[in-house]
């Protein structure tokens, strides 16, 4: 094996051999390959170029070494789509048969419907959905690490198109299913069985199963608020710091913005805790033109998670109803005139202001008590729907949208994502087609 | 009818109905007489002796210390002006004539202290250190006497309506055209940085800017003669060119004809508010309560101009640090050191080496704002000869307290030190009270903010024996200046005793910088005379003011006040409500009923709003306004959102991109039929998972991506290859086994070609490569992998067809979609 990947990439111990692999005509093809590639990004409408020579080198890279043959740009008929769509949806190519399905349902009129059978294929949830969500999930928003609870539930509740505006909020968690060989059970202290599931190579679509956190973990009904209470999700953002990690990353990941985005000094700083310099070294106007724009609306609503901690030693984790955390009283002296956490009261006042405009659900009270209300809450909102609809966008497009045409697109789905359940499999389905070319 | 308040307690106000006093529910501590040591008596008194030990007092606290002919002594003696306070014949004559110029209930009030203030032959460069010395001493006169906290009298401020005024211009232009060639061409001399012997403030700066910056709290739009600019002229004769009146016309002109062309900003006709006030209405409520009694050197930095801070203890001699570098005034009390230090003489120093060698023990107290958290081994307090030698030292090293103190048990640089733990981060960028003590027993302890911090003296405790009296006190660096701090010093004092943890704790509680209690009249929107809303008003920082807890409260303390509501206060400034800091304006609260405390009112709200400073404390008035005030109301509507403007579309971007990792993964698995889970493709695989594309954009890709791919490409063809049922499946009639020679002549290659291009790529996609030129390429490198002909050895053919089945395997085809 090592020598026939030495030989073809001619880096034996030989350095005269480095040449071996043109020899072997593999440099021809790859050049002819690379000749391709750039003629059929030449081709093609509105693609961007390489212009440094680093990028060209990179992109050079693609036909080095291997016989790459290029992407023509031949004019793509109904069996071209439902490769596309297929290849977008589940990452890999479709069976000769699943592409003649798919292929027929296009020329029927139905590309909706080749998008559906192309997400039956189980790569679309052990690779797609895995990859999809696995950045949610950690702080350094790696896709590089192992299926756990957050990520298995997600891909959960979009193969059942559980409503995904419940994605924050509802006592939900999908586990593999009893009896797997091999695989350990759900552990609160662990995530064996998670990593169990991804190293069996276990398909994820048959072998899921929904269930409940308070079912399979020692929370009580209060301390759940769907992906929020996760193992995962507590392992990451309510580690030590003041929780207010987790509102961070909730909006980073499911509202598309961060904090600067919703920036807004002009809000009421009455409930921005104590341990907030008031007059970071000495200069209030900093406090009071930057500290005070994230944290008069963000501290509110991180008191909804006044209850909830990681315990890294037990590795669990830890919900303690009616007593608020001591991380919410790091650092009291800092302001002493700050804001005391009594409970897990949180509030929205990002419903005034400027960030009206991310369109929260008149229906729904501004404020309320713990976890699960205030996910309802962000859950609900105009930009939570239009975020989800523009991650899917950006998955299966391979970009984001760039011009009116796609932001009309993502106008639209978002609209039908609202009105027809929050099932994000049919923004899967609508990206995919919009997406599969002419 | 007016009230006192108790400064001991401002958090447990509390109305004493009966006498109609306001005093701390948990009462003050005792403040004690500061120990006098060589007060500067001249000659040796024979007088009668003090008649009672009130006269005592007043003989030990003030008198001593302002008899001496370089003092008071000098005019007020016995042969001099009146009052004779300072006479030496008699101290119970002094004493009857003291009286009649001091207020011993609050000593800040004394005419003794008020006069000076003003400027009335101070013996020190500033006025301000005279009367807070004075003010020192009376205190101790009083304590001496009284033994009570110290209460403050609560008096209802002027009836001042919220007026228009005129805010300063952001912009320097106005100042330029107006007040800047005044200043430029008879202040600039010594008012400006780049002069020799320059003198701050700034204001005749040749910077506009900075002059500016440096004059704006200076000016006085809405009353010019008020401005500082011209009442140092006219008041106080302050280096006129001239006749100091008609000097001071000239700059009054000046501002009047800024102000002119400055239009009133008036008061929105619909808010509800509250009478105004200005600090200077409000009552001075700091200075109370601090635990001083074995306090030897102090400094306030209140002087604000200048370039030396006073050692304002009053325990002689005064250590008197002459401030040199890039040191500013920090608004509120303080000094803001960016580079440079505050030097004491060796001389004046030598009082801490007597005073603590006398005890044997010290305390260091400091309100400190550290500038930042990454600065390291810089000195904020030091009792050093340089960076080898100290008695003592307080320093900051990243988020840490440093605390070295020369003793028997350590070295004569105070090593080793004792520092907070660095993972704690104890040390922050903001205002913190820190105060590290030494005893001969336990050693050195730190405090911040009132906590002890949790760490042990490795030295232990021992005997100052050694302290050097020739080293020199210094703030915010080394003597040597090779140590620089940067950060804010807003209080330091040293004390010759190791404080305990309840007196740290009490001077922490009684906090640093000049406060006021602000009384905001609402009697006219509740119909209850005498009502006001008791604000703690105090300035921040250079760049803003701190109001906190408010609550409404009756001056008549038999008032009664039931359901008045009381919703969404928030702060004035100078006839407009700044948007920014209104931390009250979600107060909500009916005042009356239980909530009402007899005595002390109600508390609205435990909480401290930041308001940005607008002209300065001299000059800016402040209001409250309300949602709803009694019967009065006036609904804030918020600002409709500005609508984002419309997205410009972004650069074309490519409709297709890269495979990623795990999506390379399977396709290989799926269209090979290798379960990715086989333990040799899953051991490639992990191994070189995160070199494999991890973004779809085909424009991250680089060489490494490639590489990774071969060899995973590799694996399954090896594994598909070596399986002899699977390689029958796949490529049926081809002749494994064979020479290259036979296994590849004639349609044998494409036996093994064309099911790989077919299965890898895919049959009748117009966006795939042509089957034919793919064809191509494969056979022109199975020619040259098999070119050994004869002489190959056994195996080639698979290791043949394991390379053509890499490379279509691994290919723009299956990378690209």
């Amino acid at each position: 094996m090592q020598v026939l990947f030495a030989e073809l990439l001619g880096l034996s111990q030989n350095p005269g051999r480095q040449t071996r692999l043109m020899d072997a005509g593999v440099q021809c093809a790859a050049f002819l390959g690379w000749d391709n590639v750039i003629a059929s990004l030449r081709r093609r409408p509105g693609t961007v170029l390489p212009a440094r020579p680093a990028r060209a080198m990179a992109l050079a890279g693609l036909g080095l070494l291997l016989l790459v043959l290029g992407v023509p740009d031949a004019a793509a008929g109904a069996r071209d789509q439902a490769r596309r769509i297929h290849d977008r949806l589940a990452g890999v190519p479709p069976t000769q048969q699943v592409l003649d399905s798919m292929e027929q349902d296009i020329l029927d009129g139905n590309p909706v419907a080749a998008a559906y059978r192309a997400m039956d294929n189980r790569a679309f949830y052990d690779v797609t959905l895995k990859n999809f969500a696995a950045p949610w999930t950690n702080r350094d928003q790696s896709v590089f690490v192992p299926l756990n609870d957050y990520i298995a539930t997600v891909i959960g509740m979009v193969r059942d198109d559980v409503p995904f505006n419940t994605l924050l909020s509802a006592d939900i968690l999908y586990v593999g299913a009893p009896g797997l060989p091999g695989v350990p059970a759900y552990s609160m202290t662990s995530n064996a069985h998670y990593a169990a599931l991804e190293s069996q190579g276990v398909n994820l679509k048959d072998n899921l199963v929904p269930t409940t956190q308070t079912a399979v973990t020692d929370l009580p009904p209060g301390g759940v608020a769907g992906v929020v209470t996760t193992r995962a999700a507590a392992e990451a953002f309510f580690i030590a710091g003041t929780n207010r990690a987790m509102l961070r990353f909730t909006l980073m990941n499911h509202m598309c913005r961060d904090l600067e985005q919703v920036a807004d000094v002009t809000g009421v700083p009455d409930r921005v805790r104590q341990d907030v310099s008031r007059s970071p070294g000495g200069d209030s106007r900093v406090f009071l033109n930057n500290c005070a724009g994230c944290h008069a609306g963000m501290d509110p609503l991180a008191q909804a998670y006044a209850f909830h901690d990681w315990d890294e030693a037990a590795g669990r984790i830890v919900y303690t109803a009616g007593n608020v955390r001591p991380k919410y009283f790091n650092n009291a002296d800092t302001f002493p005139y700050g804001y005391v956490t009594p409970d897990d009261r949180w509030d929205n006042y990002w419903r005034e202001g400027q960030n009206s405009l991310l369109g929260w659900d008149g229906g729904l009270s501004s404020g309320g008590n713990g976890a699960a209300s205030m996910g309802t809450e962000l859950g609900n909102s105009q930009a939570f729907a239009q975020c989800q609809v523009e991650k899917v966008f950006r998955a299966v497009c391979l970009r984001p949208p760039v011009d009116g045409s796609d932001r009309g697109q993502v106008a639209s789905m978002t609209t039908s994502f609202r009105a027809g359940g929050y099932r994000l499999k049919q923004v899967f389905a609508e990206s995919a087609t919009y997406c599969m070319g002419e | 009818m007016n009230i006192s308040i108790d400064l001991s307690a401002l958090r447990a106000l509390a109305l004493v109905s009966a006498l109609g006093l306001l005093a701390g529910c948990g009462g003050g501590t005792e403040t004690t007489a500061n120990p006098q040591t060589n007060p500067p008596v001249i000659g040796t008194y024979s007088g009668p002796a003090p008649a009672t030990s009130d006269v005592q007092a007043f003989m030990i606290n003030v008198w001593e210390n302002v008899r001496s002919n370089n003092r008071c002594g000098t005019c007020h003696g016995a042969d001099g002006q009146l009052p004779r306070f300072a006479r030496s014949d008699d101290v119970n004559l002094a004493y009857q004539a003291a009286n009649a110029i001091v207020n011993l209930e609050r000593p800040s009030a004394s005419l003794m202290v008020t006069r000076v203030a003003s400027g009335h032959n101070c013996w020190l460069a500033s006025d301000q250190a005279c009367a807070d010395i004075l003010e020192t001493w009376i205190s101790n006169w009083a304590g001496g006497g009284a033994g009570g906290g110290r209460e403050i009298q609560l008096e209802a401020p002027p009836l001042k309506s919220v007026g228009a005024s005129r805010v300063l211009p952001a912009d320097s232009g106005l100042f330029m055209s107006t007040v800047y060639p005044v200043v430029t061409e008879y202040c600039a001399a010594c008012h400006s940085g780049s002069v020799a012997n320059a003198q701050s403030p700034f204001f005749a700066d040749g910077d506009v800017d900075t002059a500016y910056a440096a004059a704006r709290s200076r000016i006085n739009l809405d009353s010019p003669a008020l401005s500082r600019l011209v009442v140092r002229l006219r008041s106080e004769f302050h280096n006129c060119w001239g006749d100091c009146a008609a000097n001071a016309q000239v700059m009054e002109n000046s501002i009047v004809q800024m102000a002119q062309q400055v239009p009133q900003t008036e008061v929105d006709p619909s808010l509800v508010t509250s009478l105004a006030l200005g600090f200077q209405d409000g009552i001075v409520a700091a200075g109370g309560n601090r635990f001083e009694s074995s306090q030897i050197a102090l400094w306030e930095f209140k002087e604000g101009r200048g370039n030396v801070a006073f050692d304002t203890s009053g325990v002689e001699p005064a250590i008197n640090l002459t401030l040199s570098g890039d040191l500013q005034w920090f608004g509120g009390w303080g000094i803001d050191i960016r580079s440079g230090k505050a030097q004491g003489s060796t001389t004046a120093s030598r009082k801490l080496h007597d005073l603590i060698r006398a005890t044997g023990e010290y305390s260091i107290e400091a309100w400190v704002v550290p500038g930042n958290v990454t600065q390291e081994d810089a000195r904020i307090v030091s009792y050093s000869a340089g960076t080898m030698a100290r008695n003592f030292t307080l320093g900051q090293t990243q988020y840490r307290y440093d605390f070295r103190n020369r003793s028997s048990s350590t070295n004569q640089n105070g090593m080793p030190a004792v520092s907070t733990p660095a993972a704690a981060e104890v040390l922050q960028a903001t205002l913190q009270h820190v105060v590290v003590t030494w005893d001969p027993v336990a050693g050195r302890r730190i405090f911040v903010n009132g906590n002890p911090i949790n760490v042990a003296d490795p030295a232990g405790g021992g005997l100052l024996n050694d302290w050097d009296d020739t080293f020199a006190f210094v703030l915010g660096n080394e003597v040597s200046g090779n140590r620089q701090w940067q950060g804010v010093l807003r209080l330091v004092a040293i004390h010759n005793r190791a404080l305990t943890p309840e007196q740290v704790q009490q001077n922490m509680e009684a906090g640093v910088g000049e406060k006021f209690f602000l009384l905001f009249n609402v009697s006219e929107h509740v119909d209850l005379p005498d009502s006001y809303i008791l604000l703690e008003g105090s300035q921040f920082d250079s760049y803003a003011y701190l109001f906190t807890e408010p609550r409404f409260i009756n001056l008549n303390a038999d008032a009664t006040p039931s359901g008045i509501p009381v919703r969404g206060i928030r702060i004035g400034i100078n006839g407009s409500v700044p948007a920014i800091g209104q931390a009250f304006a979600s107060v909500d609260a009916t005042v009356g009923g239980s909530a009402w405390v007899p005595g002390s009112g109600q508390l609205l709200s435990t909480q401290g709003a930041v308001i940005a400073l607008a002209s300065g404390p001299e000059v800016d008035e402040f209001f409250l306004s309300f949602e709803v005030l009694g019967g009065s109301s006036n609904v804030v509507t918020p600002p409709a959102p500005l609508l984002p403007p419309a997205v410009a579309d972004g650069m074309p971007q490519p409709d297709f991109g890269l495979r990623t990792f795990d999506r390379i993964n399977a396709t290989m698995s799926q269209v090979t039929g290798i379960p990715s889970t086989t333990p040799a493709v899953a051991s490639t695989f992990n191994l070189v998972r995160q070199q494999l594309p991890s973004v779809d954009n085909v424009e991250t890709f680089v060489s490494a991506h490639q590489i990774g791919v071969t060899q995973l490409a590799i694996e399954y063809c090896s594994v598909l290859i070596d399986d002899p049922a699977r390689r029958s499946a796949w490529f049926p009639g081809f002749q494994f086994g064979t020479a290259p020679t036979t296994a590849l002549a004639g349609n044998g290659r494409w036996l093994l070609l064309d099911p790989l291009i077919d299965k890898m790529m895919g049959v009748g996609l117009n966006r795939q490569p042509d089957f034919f030129e793919v064809r191509g390429e494969l056979s022109a490198l199975v020619d040259q992998l098999a070119s050994c002909g004869a002489d190959c050895a056994p195996g080639r053919t698979e290791m043949i067809a394991k390379a053509a089945c890499a490379a279509m395997l691994g290919s723009a085809p299956m990378l690209l979609h």
